[in-house]
């Protein structure tokens, strides 16, 4: 893409707001991959003196037993956004699939089954539901993503019904039937794609959700636990310290921000988009 | 006559913001007049931008983030196409109304038909709440619509489509305008209901003298129910002929489309179409707009400006270079 | 002449039991080898749904449908195998009858896979000939069906249909949602495959449509036939009152003006 041509995509409506989401995002998983590959410290070792300031050898100081944060802080970015990944890509493909299985079916008694489990299942919001499986569990990353597998699919197998259900009307969709295409193909190649346009979008906003529920229940001790580097726990382990050392909460909790507001600009963007075509 | 005239569109202009630099022509040299009690019929095919010219009559382009980028809108001695917001309060609705396309809009579904109708009469703050009611039912009653204190407690859900449009013209008379706006009254209902409309709308003219702009893709509705017919293509008018004098027209595209017209074919026979696809919406080619399209294109039609209205007679404005050349040419091809 | 496709008493009710709608009542039609009938009537008459039930997409309640002798519903399933081919359906809405993520040509060319024993590059080729003679250039081709105009969508979804080389079209309101200029190339395009041996049930609520196309038409008014004969016969004299009624609605008919 020429820059003009790139600037003039830039000029539409959403879309200069959706490449500053963008570059915001793409530059913290960049710092995620760069920082533990090159920087010289890890994030678990004792490199200097307890509570020193920012500047100097430590760009973001030291938290209380003398490690490097900013260290710590992109060292998270695996553990929060690769989790919040897979806590949104499991629940998005599981999701989509029954959804569209569900709005397409037309036996009485599967509809009432999983119908019956998916609202059941948004009956409770998630950090409840997810505390009370932790208790099971036991705390951990991978808990938390075999939570979200378990139960976050519900909503999005109710987006996709509905789409489904609506798209499973189309003119399109009778037209592939009259031409004699197989039920699969039509699902695969014509039902499929128009559904997911909707759960995808809904997944970007879900991812949000999901980051914060991470740094959340870290927060708590459910999910990462310490001395893990998380941007929840670290928070956690700080907030002791936040009178006179509140670096060590401020950088994990700005970069928490920033994921969040990265992917919502993403999303606003998107909507705006659509709001004007 | 271009004095007494109620409505003098002049080389109209509307723009789109497509972003914050771009901006999209998408109506231009458009010119029109409409006379105090006439019902003129202006017709297009979509993209023409006919309504566009509809929302600078009733002042909703900004919604669309679109503007009077030129041109003049002279409503009784008033520019609208410069008009501020105090000056659309005395205009809209008050002495221009507006009838929406059915399939689209309608009655507001949260409120009752009465309620629809004694908001459109808040206009007038002289009138009494009991007044205003009084008011409503006679205006159910002008629109024909039978059981008048039934309807009024009802929503717009429990009417029929011609019912809905029934009310929505009544609420477009409410405060008796000049000009009422019709943008595609009849889309989507069915035949039989949308001559019964168009039988209202005649009747309505009759009794008050108000102007009707009719605007559809139909030319034998239009052909049927105008005085006049203003004929739209690529955001310019082409054409302003009397209805009853269509056959005689001095433009290819009208000719083409009254050609084309389904209803005069031979069973089977040959159909005239017009061949190819109107110009995409503000990509014009320099010249006339049709020259893509029209059977009697010459160099002349290839270069300049989109010609500009030929006068030909009071009732007659063409903007083909060659309307002499095509009567000779239609007469020896007919 | 053989007999094509033909329905007997075909009714179809909608809702549930406690309220129930009679959409299509105990209807028989009958389609013959290259003739093309119309069936005309308001919305809510049934037309469409008789329509549908003749393409297979909706299940009658009653009655059954019959392509060359052979009741088109097997078990579960429309005209199952070869039979598929010979019947195919354009419907109203140029907008909802392509799909919005594919580009016309890979549309038309899943359907020629499909039917005409060809694949990948060659079925590409296939589907853009096709295209081209229902006037849709290369360039416009490759688009989404989003950047066509109503016109342009509705003879895309022709060329799909006819990729399958069927015997019937069934085409419901094909032109009632595209401009004029769009419906009479349209038309002409339905004239010259009807003159090349296709039989055609069309349905509309536009008698000028119908006029100009049909041998036959059927008149159709809640869920039932009050009329049916041949079309010239139909506009000359029209029988029933509904009839005549529709006829005196079309633009252009009866002059308003006093």
């Amino acid at each position: 893409m020429s820059i003009k041509k790139f600037r003039r995509w830039l000029d539409e409506p959403g879309n200069s707001v959706i490449f500053t989401g963008f570059s915001m995002f793409v530059a913290i998983v960049l710092a995620g991959i760069l920082v533990p590959l090159f920087y010289k410290y890890g994030p678990n070792d004792f490199v200097g003196m307890p509570f020193e300031r920012p500047g100097g050898e430590f760009l973001f100081g030291t938290d209380q037993l003398g490690r490097d944060i900013l260290s710590r802080t992109f060292h998270s970015v695996y553990r929060d956004l690769g989790v919040a990944f897979l806590g949104v890509s499991i629940p998005f493909v599981v999701g989509t699939f029954i959804g569209i299985i569900l709005g397409l079916s037309k036996s009485k008694k599967i509809i009432a089954v999983i119908s019956s489990v998916i609202d059941g299942i948004n009956a409770f919001p998630l950090l409840i539901l997810a505390v009370a499986l932790i208790a099971f569990l036991g705390p951990g990353l991978g808990s938390v993503v075999i939570i979200l597998a378990l139960t976050n699919w519900a909503r999005y197998a109710r987006i996709a019904r509905t789409k489904a259900v609506v798209v499973s009307q189309q003119n399109y969709i009778e037209a592939a039937y009259t031409l004699g295409y197989p039920r699969r193909r039509i699902i695969r190649k014509h039902v499929s794609p128009n559904v997911s346009s909707e759960t995808i979008a809904y997944a970007l906003s879900d991812f949000i959700l999901v980051i914060l529920l991470i740094a959340g229940l870290s927060f708590l001790g459910l999910a990462a636990t310490p001395p893990t580097a998380e941007w929840g726990a670290m928070i956690s382990e700080g907030r002791t310290y936040i009178i006179n050392a509140p670096w060590i909460t401020l950088f994990p909790g700005a970069a928490l921000c920033w994921s969040a507001i990265s992917l919502a600009f993403i999303v606003e963007g998107i909507s705006r988009r659509e709001g004007k075509v | 006559m271009s004095n007494s005239a109620l409505v003098d569109i002049d080389s109209l202009q509307i723009s789109v913001r497509l972003s914050r630099t771009r901006r999209l022509k998408i109506v231009d040299y458009a010119s029109m007049k409409i006379n105090p009690g006439e019902m003129i019929g202006l017709i297009g095919e979509s993209g023409s931008g006919k309504t566009m010219l509809c929302r600078a009559l009733i002042g909703t382009l900004r919604r669309r983030d679109a503007y009077i980028s030129g041109g003049s809108v002279m409503f009784d001695g008033m520019d609208l196409a410069t008009a501020k917001n105090d000056v659309w309060r005395q205009v809209r609705g008050k002495r221009i109304g507006y009838v929406p396309q059915s399939a689209l809009a309608g009655p507001n579904p949260v409120l009752t038909i009465e309620a629809q109708l004694l908001e459109s009469l808040g206009g007038d703050e002289t009138l009494s709440r009991a007044d205003a009611k009084k008011r409503a039912k006679e205006l159910l009653d002008i629109v024909q619509i039978r059981r008048p204190d039934i309807v009024m407690k009802q929503y717009p859900n429990q009417l029929s489509g011609g019912m809905k449009q029934r009310v929505m013209i009544a609420c477009a008379i409410a405060l008796q305008p000049e000009l009422i706006v019709a943008d595609e009254p009849t889309t989507g209902l069915d035949v039989t209901v949308q001559a019964e409309i168009m039988k209202l709308l005649k009747e309505i003219r009759d009794q008050f003298n108000t102007a009707i702009i009719l605007v559809s893709h139909d030319l034998p509705l239009i052909n049927d129910v105008c005085d006049q017919i203003t004929v739209m293509h690529a955001g310019a008018t082409v054409e302003n002929i009397a209805s009853a004098e269509i056959e005689k027209s001095k433009h290819p595209y009208t000719i083409a489309l009254y050609k084309s017209r389904i209803d005069l074919a031979p069973p089977r026979g040959e159909l005239i179409t017009i061949a190819g696809q109107p110009p995409a919406v503000g990509a014009w080619q320099t010249g006339c707009r049709f020259n893509q399209r029209c059977d009697f294109v010459t160099d002349a039609c290839l270069i300049g400006e989109h010609p500009k209205y030929i006068e030909l007679s009071a009732t007659h404005q063409t903007a083909c270079i060659n309307h002499a050349g095509i009567e000779a040419k239609i007469g020896s091809s007919l | 002449m053989t007999i094509r496709l033909e329905g007997k008493g075909v009714t179809v009710t909608f809702g549930d039991m406690f309220r129930k709608v009679e959409a299509v009542k105990n209807i028989d039609v009958a389609l013959h080898a290259g003739q093309t009938i119309g069936i005309v009537g308001e919305s809510g008459s049934g037309k469409s749904t008789l329509a549908r039930v003749l393409a297979g997409i909706q299940v009658p309640t009653s009655g059954e449908v019959f392509y060359e002798g052979t009741n088109i519903w097997q078990g579960k399933v429309s005209y199952p195998g070869e039979m598929r081919k010979k019947v195919q359906m354009v419907f109203q809405d140029p907008y909802g009858s392509l799909n919005p993520r594919m580009r016309v040509v890979n549309a038309v060319a899943e359907a020629v896979k499909f039917h005409q024993n060809a694949d990948g590059e060659q079925a590409r080729q296939i589907a853009l000939d096709l295209l081209e003679r229902m006037g849709i250039a290369k360039n416009d081709a490759i688009k989404l069906p989003r950047a066509l105009s109503g016109g342009q969508r509705q003879r895309v979804s022709v060329a799909r249909a006819l990729s399958a080389n069927p015997e019937v079209l069934i085409a419901d309101e094909p032109t009632s949602a595209i401009d004029q200029s769009a419906q009479s190339q349209l038309l002409s395009l339905f004239s010259e495959l009807i003159a090349g041996g296709l039989s055609v049930i069309l349905v509309s609520h536009d008698l000028g449509v119908i006029r100009y196309l049909t041998d036959r038409v059927y008149v159709m008014e809640s869920g039932d036939f009050v009329e049916a004969g041949d079309t010239a016969q139909i506009f000359e004299d029209p029988q029933m009152e509904y009839t005549q009624k529709l006829i005196s609605s079309i633009p252009g008919h009866k002059k308003l003006k006093s």
